[in-house]
């Protein structure tokens, strides 16, 4: 029997040279969905076990330790990633915690993709898709939020500051157009400067 | 372009981020009677909407933020929003106030249960 191979949406990629960022796709990490009431005290409890650290229940936060990290997708859905190799295992783990509980926990690491940036530009570039002011405070290190981004729905993490690196993490569909998106946009020269401590021109 | 503020996660967007599930609190006929519906009755169930001048009460939904769903009570005139109550909850007495006669009406006939099948 020939092995199966794992081929992540964005495998023939590669960012061009000249990008204000550097852009790659995670390819090790697997996602699980978890679903369960935040009331409900023994999926807490049980989701603690399994895990080994607490659900995060304030919105747009995670929780992380070692390699697994939980991010709070709404009140009562988490997306929880680690390895890819440790995601059968740690099913396992969940679902047997969880027995009994009215909960869900389903792999879906193949269902997103995700999109690392790393770098000085990268707020700026996500800010030019989106929404959303990542200047702002409230997008620390560690801050989940789903947004609309280029059109798509997608979710980011701030993985850490200083140097920026953030994940991007889009359905395995709509990969490619993420990632054309980006190279796009995040092209050197095209810096708005916005963010720059330089002072605003005068209205004229 | 509407700036909305989802109460169940707190995050303000503009309206690109949020959907609109139109007008809140209308009463599914096959839910309490799924034998005997009368036409008119879902007729009315699927057609008819009050769409008011002035304020009214609609569903939305979190699209890009939390995925839930909350009742928003908005000016259909001024697009000012007054605000927002749970997706299982009646709009709170002071919003209702506001309101336009049609949704007050709404809400008595909503309180007497006598009355609604009577309708029906």
């Amino acid at each position: 029997m020939s092995e199966a191979l794992i081929i992540t949406p964005l495998y023939d990629r590669e960012a061009p040279g000249g990008l204000a960022i550097i852009m790659t796709e995670v390819v090790d990490l697997g996602m699980i969905d978890l679903r369960g009431l935040p009331k409900d005290k023994k999926f807490m409890d049980a989701a603690k076990a399994a895990l080994g650290i607490a659900l995060p229940t304030a919105p747009r936060t995670s929780a992380g330790m070692g390699d697994i990290v939980c991010l709070w997708m709404s009140p009562d859905q988490w997306l929880i990633t680690c390895p890819r190799k440790a995601v059968g295992g740690l099913l396992a783990k969940l679902n047997a915690s969880l027995e009994g509980i009215f909960s869900l926990a389903v792999d879906m690491s193949d269902a997103r993709t995700i999109i690392r940036l790393e770098g000085d530009r990268v707020r700026e570039t996500l800010m030019k898709g989106s929404s959303i002011d990542f200047t702002q405070s409230g997008y620390e290190a560690g801050t989940v939020r789903r947004m609309l981004f280029g059109e798509i729905a997608a979710m980011v993490h701030v993985v850490s500051e200083k140097p920026d690196v953030f994940h991007l993490m889009v359905f395995r569909s709509y990969a490619h157009h993420a990632w054309d998106w980006i190279e796009a946009t995040a092209m050197k020269g095209s810096e708005v400067e916005f963010l720059s401590s330089a002072e605003a021109p005068p209205v004229v | 372009m509407l700036v909305i503020t989802c109460p169940v996660c707190g995050v303000e967007g503009e309206e690109a981020d949020f959907h609109c599930g139109g007008e809140g609190h209308i009463a599914r006929p096959a839910t309490e009677n799924p034998d005997g519906i009368s036409d008119d009755a879902q007729r009315d169930y699927m057609f008819m909407r009050k769409n008011p001048k002035g304020v009214h009460f609609e569903r939305w939904r979190c699209d890009r933020g939390c995925g839930k769903w909350f009742h928003a009570c908005r000016d259909t005139v001024s697009m000012q929003i007054f605000g927002y109550y749970g997706i299982t909850q009646r709009p709170p007495a002071a919003l209702l106030k506001k309101a336009d006669p049609l949704w007050q009406a709404h809400f008595e006939a909503a309180k007497k249960p006598s009355a609604k099948k009577a309708k029906s």
